[in-house]
C-alpha cells in the first residue's frame, strides 16, 4: 500500500461519508502500531464509529485500544466542542444579563460556523500541542466528509490572513474574537498542514465517475492551498472474479473499471491504491488486519439465499406528490447519495404526467446536465451555481453598499465579503428567488450537501426574524421562505440516503437539524440499493443482507414514509433510465 | 483624548454583510470607525454575541439592557457616559467626541436618506 509507505507524522483521511474512511484509518492505525510505532487515532467525524469498530468505548479522552500495543484513540464531537465554546461565552453572563438577551446570544452561536470553528480549535491543539501529542510518532485523523474537511482545512489560511491583517473587531469568521489569543497556535497548525514532511492527505473514494470527479476537485482545491502530499485510495472495488457470477455484478464491475480508466487527469499523478470489496463487515481487529491485504479472506461468510425485500417504490411517492398539483419538492442529503439524479427522475416523471415542473439544482458537482439529455414540454431546468452566485453577490454589495465608502472603508467591506458565510448567503438568495414559483407549479430542487443546506436554513431563519422585525412583528400577513419550508402543504422535504451505516446516521442528523428548524421531512429515499435488486453474486448478496438492517432502521425508526430505489445495471443517464428509477423492472 | 465605546447588538460581523439584506448604516459606520481610528480616535467595539461579558461588566450598559432591551442597541459611551443610543453616530459626531479637528467632508445627508432607501 503506497499510502502507508514512509508515512509522515500526520495522516489525514478525507472523503464522503460511507466510503470507508473510518475502516481505513483504523486499519492504518493498527498496521503502524503493529510495526512498533506509537500511534494516536483521532476521529473528527460527527458520526464517528471508531469505538464500534474496536468494540470499546472511546469518547473525548485519549483511550488505549486493547489488543494493540502502542495504539490510542480519541473521538472529537464537533457539536459537543461547539457547546463547550458556547458555554464559555454565555456561562459568565447567565443570570447577569436579562434572560432574553442571553437566549439571543446563544442562538447567534448556534450556527454551523460556530461548530466548525470550535471543532477546528480542538484540531489545532492536536497539531501543535506537543505536551499532548509529543509521545506519538503518527497521528491519524479520520476526518469529516469532504465538503466539511475542505472548509476545515481552508479556514486556517483564511484566519491567519485575517489575524495578520489585524483589522480587529469582528468578522464573519465569528467566534474568532474569543480565539484570537492563540494566533500563534493557528499559524503553527497551518504550517504543519502545509508541510509535506509532516502531513500526508489520503483521499478516499469509490470507483464511481461522479465520486472520482469530486475527489479530483477536492484534490485541486487542497493543492491550491498548499497541501501537496496527496495519496488516493479507491475503496471497495469489486473483484474481477465476482463479475462472472451474475449480470448486475458484471455491470457494476464494468462500470467501476470504466470509471477507473477515465480517472480525472489531476488524480493520475497521485500514488493510488485499490482495495477490494471484502466479504465481511469491518468490525474488530481481525477484519482490520485483513483489510489491507489482497490475500484471500479467511473470514468468508456469504449468505447463499437471495435477500427478500418488500419495500415501497419511488413511484408510490411520486403518486402522492403529483396529487397535490403544485409545491416545492426538496431533496436533501450528503453529496454523492444521488440527489441530483433522483430530483431529475422525479421532475421528469411529474412532467411526463403533464404537470408543470421547474427543476433546479445548486449541487456544486453540477452533473445535472449529464443526467438530463432529453427535454419535456412541461419541464424547465435551471441551475444555481454557488460560485457564480457568490461572485454576483459580492459585486452587488460592493457596487451598492460600498459606493459611498472611502477606499479604507471599501477595503474593510471587501475583506468581510471574503468570509465563508458569503457563499451561503449568496446561494440562499438565489434559492429564495426560485421557491416563490412553487405556488403555481412544482419546483423540484436538489440542494447542496448538508453543511451548505443547514447554513441555508440558518440564513432562512435570520431572514424570517429580519422580516418579522421590519414588519413590526405582530402581524403575520407575510410569507417568508422559512414559513414556506415549514408548511407541509407547500413543501415536501425528501431525505436521500444509502443503505449503509454512516449515510443513514448522517441522514438522521440532517433530519434532527431540520426538525429543530421546524421542518418535518416528508419522506426518505434509500438510493442505489443492492437489496432492492436481484443478485446472485455472493459478495453482492452479502452487501444486500447488511443493507436490510439499515432499511429496517429507516422504515421503523427514521422515516414517516420511504421508498427504496434499486442499483441499476447502467448509470441513470437520460430519460429512459431515469424512468427506470421510478418504475424498476424486476 | 476621550474613549468611545460602542456596544453593538448581536452581529455576526462588524459590517453586517452576513445579514440577508446588508444594513447600510452598519457598513457606513464600520468605515467611519476606521476613518476615526486613522485620525487617532480611541474607539472600542463590543459585539453582544461574542463579548457579552463586556456588557455584563459595565453597570451602565447592564442597566440599559435591563430597561430598554437588546432591541435598543447600539449604545455609545464617551468616557463612560451615555452619548447616544438606538442608532450609530455619524462621522461628524465621532469626530466631535474624539476631538478630531480635520473637516468632515461628504457627510451631510442629501435628500431624505443617504443610502437611497427611502421606501
Amino acid at each position: 500500500m503506497y499510502f502507508l509507505e514512509g508515512p509522515p507524522r500526520f495522516l489525514f483521511f478525507t472523503g464522503k461519508g460511507g466510503v470507508g474512511k473510518t475502516s481505513l484509518s483504523c486499519a492504518a492505525a493498527v498496521h503502524l502500531a503493529e510495526q512498533g510505532r506509537r500511534v494516536l487515532l483521532v476521529s473528527t467525524d460527527p458520526a464517528s464509529n471508531v469505538g464500534q469498530v474496536f468494540g470499546q468505548t472511546i469518547g473525548h479522552t485519549v483511550t488505549p485500544i486493547s489488543g494493540v500495543q502502542g495504539l490510542d484513540a480519541l473521538e472529537i464531537d464537533p457539536q459537543a466542542a461547539a457547546e463547550v465554546y458556547r458555554q464559555r461565552i454565555v456561562g459568565p453572563v447567565r443570570g447577569v444579563l436579562p434572560e432574553g438577551v442571553v437566549a439571543g446570544i446563544e442562538e447567534q452561536l448556534s450556527g454551523a460556523c460556530t461548530t466548525e470553528i470550535a471543532a477546528f480549535d480542538e484540531f489545532t491543539a492536536l497539531l501543535t500541542d506537543s505536551a499532548l501529542t509529543g509521545r506519538y510518532q503518527h497521528i491519524i485523523f479520520d476526518t469529516a466528509p469532504t465538503g466539511h474537511t475542505i472548509r476545515l482545512l481552508q479556514l486556517p489560511g483564511a484566519w491567519s490572513g485575517f489575524l495578520e491583517a489585524g483589522k480587529g473587531d469582528a468578522s464573519c469568521l465569528g467566534p474568532l474574537a474569543g480565539l484570537a489569543k492563540q494566533r500563534t497556535q493557528y499559524k503553527a497548525a497551518v504550517e504543519a498542514l502545509a508541510d509535506p514532511l509532516l502531513t500526508r492527505l489520503v483521499l478516499v473514494a469509490r470507483a464511481q465517475r461522479a465520486a472520482l470527479r469530486e475527489v479530483a476537485r477536492t484534490q485541486e482545491e487542497l493543492a491550491a492551498i498548499g497541501f501537496t502530499q496527496q495519496y488516493l485510495v479507491i475503496n471497495g472495488v469489486l473483484p474481477p472474479a465476482e463479475a462472472a457470477r451474475d449480470p448486475l455484478a458484471g455491470a457494476v464491475f464494468q462500470r467501476e473499471q470504466a470509471a477507473l480508466d477515465a480517472i480525472p487527469e489531476g488524480l493520475k499523478a497521485r500514488p493510488c491504491d485499490h482495495i477490494e470489496l471484502k466479504p465481511f463487515n469491518l468490525m474488530g481487529l481481525d477484519t482490520l488486519r485483513q483489510m489491507l491485504t489482497d490475500a484471500p479472506s479467511t473470514l468468508e461468510v456469504s449468505p447463499d439465499s437471495p435477500v427478500a425485500l418488500d419495500a415501497p417504490r419511488l413511484a408510490d411517492l411520486v403518486d402522492d406528490i403529483a396529487a397535490d398539483g403544485c409545491g416545492l419538492v426538496m431533496l436533501m442529503g450528503k453529496g454523492g447519495v444521488g440527489k441530483t439524479t433522483l430530483a431529475a427522475a422525479i421532475a421528469m416523471e411529474l412532467a411526463r404526467r403533464g404537470l408543470p415542473v421547474h427543476l433546479t439544482t445548486s449541487d456544486p458537482a453540477a452533473h445535472l446536465t449529464d443526467t438530463l439529455d432529453a427535454s419535456l414540454e412541461c419541464l424547465t431546468v435551471s441551475r444555481i451555481d454557488p460560485q457564480v452566485e457568490t461572485a454576483r453577490y459580492r459585486q452587488h454589495v460592493l457596487e451598492t453598499k460600498g459606493k459611498p465608502l472611502d477606499a479604507q472603508g471599501r477595503a474593510l467591506l471587501d475583506e468581510d465579503l471574503q468570509s465563508p458565510c458569503t457563499e451561503e448567503i449568496a446561494v440562499f438568495q438565489a434559492f429564495s428567488r426560485v421557491i416563490r414559483e412553487a405556488g403555481q407549479k412544482f419546483v423540484v430542487m436538489d440542494t447542496a450537501p448538508t453543511g451548505h443546506t443547514l447554513l441555508l436554513l440558518d440564513a432562512t431563519g435570520a431572514y424570517h426574524r429580519e422580516v418579522a422585525r421590519r414588519m413590526g412583528n405582530t402581524d403575520m400577513s407575510f410569507t417568508t421562505p422559512m414559513m414556506q419550508l415549514q408548511d407541509p402543504k407547500r413543501t415536501k422535504v425528501l431525505i436521500v440516503t444509502l443503505a449503509e451505516t454512516t449515510p443513514v446516521l448522517e441522514a438522521a442528523h440532517l433530519q434532527a437539524d431540520l426538525r429543530r428548524a421546524g421542518i418535518e421531512p416528508w419522506a426518505w429515499i434509500i438510493n442505489t440499493s443492492v437489496a432492492a435488486a436481484s443478485v446472485r453474486s455472493p459478495l453482492l448478496r452479502q452487501r444486500a443482507a447488511s443493507e436490510l438492517q439499515e432499511i429496517q432502521a429507516v422504515a421503523h425508526h427514521h422515516a414517516n414514509r420511504y421508498a427504496v430505489v434499486p442499483l441499476l445495471k447502467e448509470e441513470p443517464i437520460g430519460a429512459e433510465r431515469l424512468h427506470a428509477l421510478i418504475y424498476p423492472r424486476t | 483624548m476621550k474613549t468611545i465605546q460602542v456596544y453593538d447588538p448581536a452581529l455576526c460581523c462588524g459590517t453586517g454583510v452576513c445579514g440577508v439584506e446588508v444594513d447600510q448604516a452598519l457598513v457606513s459606520f464600520a468605515a467611519d470607525v476606521e476613518w476615526a481610528k486613522g485620525n487617532g480616535a480611541r474607539i472600542e467595539r463590543f459585539n453582544l454575541a461574542q463579548q457579552p461579558l463586556a456588557f455584563a461588566d459595565n453597570a451602565r450598559v447592564r442597566e440599559f439592557l435591563e430597561h430598554s432591551g437588546q432591541e435598543a442597541l447600539p449604545l455609545i459611551l464617551v468616557d463612560g457616559a451615555v452619548a447616544l443610543a438606538g442608532r450609530y453616530p455619524r462621522r461628524a459626531e465621532l469626530a466631535r467626541w474624539a476631538g478630531i479637528a480635520q473637516p468632515v467632508a461628504e457627510d451631510k445627508p442629501s435628500g431624505c436618506c443617504s443610502g437611497g432607501r427611502c421606501g
